[in-house]
């Protein structure tokens, strides 16, 4: 196996294909960080006053904070003020439809694959769901689509920079209460200098009538990315959500801080799923993103439910952990993620399930694959509050090895004050059977096509969660990452 | 006088669930009388240290040695500079060694090496009595095919234990440790242990049982250096009243480590509402050739048992007693020695009959 794996290594060279970059006029924040930025950030987006009050109280908190490193991670240190905290594309400032969008910006999301325009997405599929999509282009929301459909069913899908204009009150009351502005250092730089991402409330009893999809694009040179994503599923409402991202190949890092806030309310459910394919570096660890991010989700109503379902193949390092504050009785918080590690990459990702409510459930299924040299690392906490009676828990973290040369780790935590609670714990490590193996080529596979095989039937679990037009891609992007890490 | 701000805070990751201020109040405990040393009937050396000093006339020490040792660079196992040592040569097997550590109260350090060269043997049994903050460092080091056999119990009336282990292991090395905290005082079991020799097994397991306002935690690291290593580890922790019991077993397995099989078993119980179990079963593997699981879980007793045994007609107090007894019972199984595996087993009952 160890040969096999050597020629792994060296037939790792599929190209990063979203990797080119767009030539597009932009306009930047002055290189650099501190207060005038995130003022010029403000008044670029419009903003009314209390919200820039809250950006320059963030801001002044950062400077007092430090850099978190108690994760599996060698992140070089970062220059914060060798970075631009704004680019934007130089366009009209309104367009009155998407024809008028620059066709630049255009021709990338359809080199992406991203329909911006109202189409359906699996074209000759009949009956396949639309997605409407917010496209996030460097520091701005350059197109959000099927506004007005959603519109008449009560939901309401904008940029965040638009909705803090045109829905003042019902931002105000939500942002920062998942995430406040204190939790951690790369938290509270979002919350100073986020400029644009997505908000979406959907109002009681509504089901939402189309998948939600947010889609991110770093594309300049030197800039930060820091989207902020708030949703907000009323009573009884029911929203799916996807993110995806992508950036070029580039030799430097760039960091992505994102914070993303979701709240669930009486019986809602929120379906949110990633697959976050950020450009890792090249095969000796140069460029990439840094990707540190914040996600976490309230199930504040009874019986509310928030999923989140995430397929991590991309970025330099990864530092993101989807969590659930499972608040109101009954709520179910569920964790499904497939993380993928391949040359110099590094990935510290898990789930925080806090247990608050009484008879609250959460699942936990991590599958972690290394490949090349990298570290992958699972990390997470189940916690159970005094006052949770009957929670249960079921967590599930298997890694799988490609090579030699690479690490997994599993670092669970589980703490616990209820005796009621029922919190089990289970993990696995291994590397590819060679049985299984060489089964799939007795049959006819190809070393590379049985490796792929085997990988999707180990994320398998994962995929199924993804809703069917990311579960194609998905399963694309898991063969294409691994290509040739094995043979 | 000791600084105790000098432990690690608890925002470093290895000490998040470490009771630093049990380990002060411990430090500064008024004296108390001499607890009666207790010595299991087992033939080979028998020491008493009263306070961390040795008790000549109580003692036999057989091939032990005292003197003092160099300390290492732990933030605990720093403080024992002095203590007692086992040497044995070649082929040697020796009789048990059995040491009871009285506390009277303060503070007391003391340090402890074995050095066990090709193809020997040992057995060691610890007991801790009395009140007062007990730090201990042990060095271990096994040479070829070496084994040591070791069972640890912690029954002081209050105060804190402390103990800081540091062993490696030769090729086909073994080794086998067993804690039991069944006393009221509170404690942290802190080990590393590195299967430096290929084909090294290590078992370092146990059980923390607390009570009212106790802390205990086991925070063990095992490290395969080289390949064929076996380890397993394997807690138990019960909980009461508003008492903590926390398991942190790490196992890492290094690059060229392969074929390398790490268990770990980690399992809680909360006997009341207001308790807490923690449990970090760790894995960091480097090698992709090995078999490491794990599997924690925390709860409370099975109430279909429970109630099955009441419809046998035994009462609810003794239902759970036997409940919990077997649920200890898992982690003090593989203490070999008959007579010392009576004597712990004893005593985690002594503790049951008071905590239930």
């Amino acid at each position: 196996m160890a040969t096999k794996n050597a020629e792994a290594h060296a037939a790792v060279a599929k190209k990063y294909e979203w990797g080119f970059a767009t030539e597009v006029e932009q306009d930047f924040a002055p290189k650099g960080l501190s207060e005038d930025t995130v003022r010029y950030i403000s008044a670029k987006k419009n903003e009314p006053q209390w919200m820039l009050d809250w950006r320059l109280k963030a801001f002044r908190l950062w400077q007092t904070m430090e850099a978190p490193d108690w994760a599996k991670l060698n992140v070089p240190p970062i220059d914060y003020q060798d970075a631009y905290y704004y680019a934007e594309p130089k366009a009209k400032k309104t367009i009155a439809s998407l024809d008028e969008l620059d066709p630049e910006i255009r021709r990338t999301y359809e080199k992406l694959g991203i329909p911006i325009a109202e189409q359906e997405v699996l074209a000759g599929v009949e009956g396949a769901r639309r997605v409407a999509v917010d496209a996030v282009f460097d520091s701005v929301s350059v197109a959000t689509t099927f506004r007005k459909e959603l519109e008449a069913a009560g939901v309401i899908f904008r940029s965040i920079s638009e909705a803090i204009r045109e829905y003042p009150d019902l931002v105000r009351k939500w942002l920062g209460k998942v995430v406040p502005q204190h939790d951690n250092y790369f938290a509270t730089l979002n919350c100073a200098v986020f400029s644009d991402g997505t908000f979406v409330y959907v109002p009681k009893g509504v089901r939402c009538p189309m998948e939600l999809s947010t889609y991110f694009r770093i594309n300049a040179e030197n800039t930060g990315q820091f989207e902020r994503t708030l949703i907000v599923a009323d009573e009884g409402a029911y929203v799916s959500y996807l993110e995806g991202c992508t950036a070029p190949m580039r030799d430097e890092n760039q960091l992505h801080a994102a914070v993303v806030e979701l709240v669930a309310m009486d019986d809602a459910e929120i379906k949110y799923s990633t697959v976050q394919n950020w450009y890792p570096g090249d095969e000796n660890g140069v460029g990439g993103i840094y990707n540190f991010v914040t996600k976490r989700a309230l199930c504040q109503g009874r019986n509310s439910k928030v999923s989140w379902t995430q397929v991590e193949t991309g970025s330099a390092i990864t530092w993101k952990y989807p969590s659930c504050v499972l608040a109101g009785d009954g709520s179910v918080g569920e964790f499904y993620s497939v993380a993928v590690t391949n040359n110099r990459q590094q990935a510290d990702t898990g789930t925080k399930m806090i247990h608050l409510g009484k008879n609250t459930k959460s699942t936990i299924v991590s599958k972690g694959i290394s490949a090349g040299r990298s570290d992958n690392t699972y990390r997470g906490l189940v916690r159970v509050a005094p006052t949770a009676e009957n929670v249960r828990n079921f967590t599930q973290c298997d890694s799988l090895l490609l090579s030699d040369q690479c690490g997994a780790h599993t670092v669970p935590y589980i703490e616990v004050k209820n005796p009621s609670a029922q919190i089990e714990h289970e993990a696995t490590t291994s590397k590819i059977s060679e049985d299984q193996l060489f089964y799939a080529m007795s049959r006819g596979l190809d070393a590379e096509a049985a490796v792929a095989l085997i990988v999707n039937g180990f994320a398998r679990e994962v995929l199924q969660q993804l809703p069917m037009e990311f579960a194609v891609e998905a399963q694309k992007l898991l063969g294409i990452s691994l290509e040739g890490s094995v043979g | 006088m000791t600084d105790v701000l000098e432990l690690p805070s608890t925002r470093h990751e290895a000490w998040r669930w470490a009771d630093t201020g049990g380990i002060a109040a411990a430090a500064a405990l008024a004296p108390v009388a001499p607890a009666k040393a207790d010595f299991l009937d087992l033939p080979g050396a028998r020491l008493l240290f009263v306070d961390g000093v040795l008790d000549d006339a109580a003692s036999d020490l057989h091939r032990v040695r005292i003197g003092d040792l160099t300390p290492g660079d732990h933030p605990l196992g720093r403080r024992a500079t002095h203590g007692w040592s086992l040497h044995l040569d070649a082929g040697a097997v020796a009789d048990p060694v059995q040491v009871v550590h009285v506390a009277t109260g303060g503070e007391n350090h003391l340090a402890a090496q074995i050095v066990l060269a090709a193809d020997t043997s040992a057995q060691l049994v610890e007991t801790f009595v009395g009140a007062g903050w007990s730090n201990r460092q042990t060095r271990i080091r096994l040479g070829h095919a070496a084994r040591l056999m070791r069972a640890v119990r912690m029954t002081q009336d209050a105060g804190f234990v402390s103990l800081r282990d540091d062993a490696e292991l030769g090729e086909g090395a073994s080794y086998v440790a067993t804690v039991l905290g069944a006393g009221d005082q509170g404690a942290r079991v802190d080990a590393a242990i590195t299967l430096a020799g290929a084909g090294g097994y290590a078992e370092f397991g146990g059980a923390l049982l607390t009570r009212d306002a106790t802390k205990q935690e086991c925070a063990v690291r095992v490290r395969h250096a080289a390949p064929n290593g076996q380890s397993h580890q394997l807690w138990r922790a019960v909980a009461a009243d508003t008492s903590q019991a926390s398991l942190a077993a790490a196992v890492e397995v290094a690059r060229h480590a392969q074929k390398t099989d790490g268990e770990q078993s980690l399992r809680g119980l909360l006997l009341q509402r207001t308790a807490t179990v923690n449990l970090k079963p760790e894995l960091e593997i480097f090698a992709d050739d090995v078999k490491c699981a794990h599997g924690a879980t925390v709860g409370e007793l099975d109430a279909r048992a429970l109630f099955y045994m009441a419809s046998r007609g035994i009462p609810a107090p003794r239902a759970k007693a036997l409940l919990t007894r077997a649920f200890v019972a898992d982690a003090l199984d593989r203490i070999a020695d008959d007579t010392v595996r009576d004597a712990f087993a004893a005593d985690a009952d002594a503790w049951l009959e008071r905590a239930l």
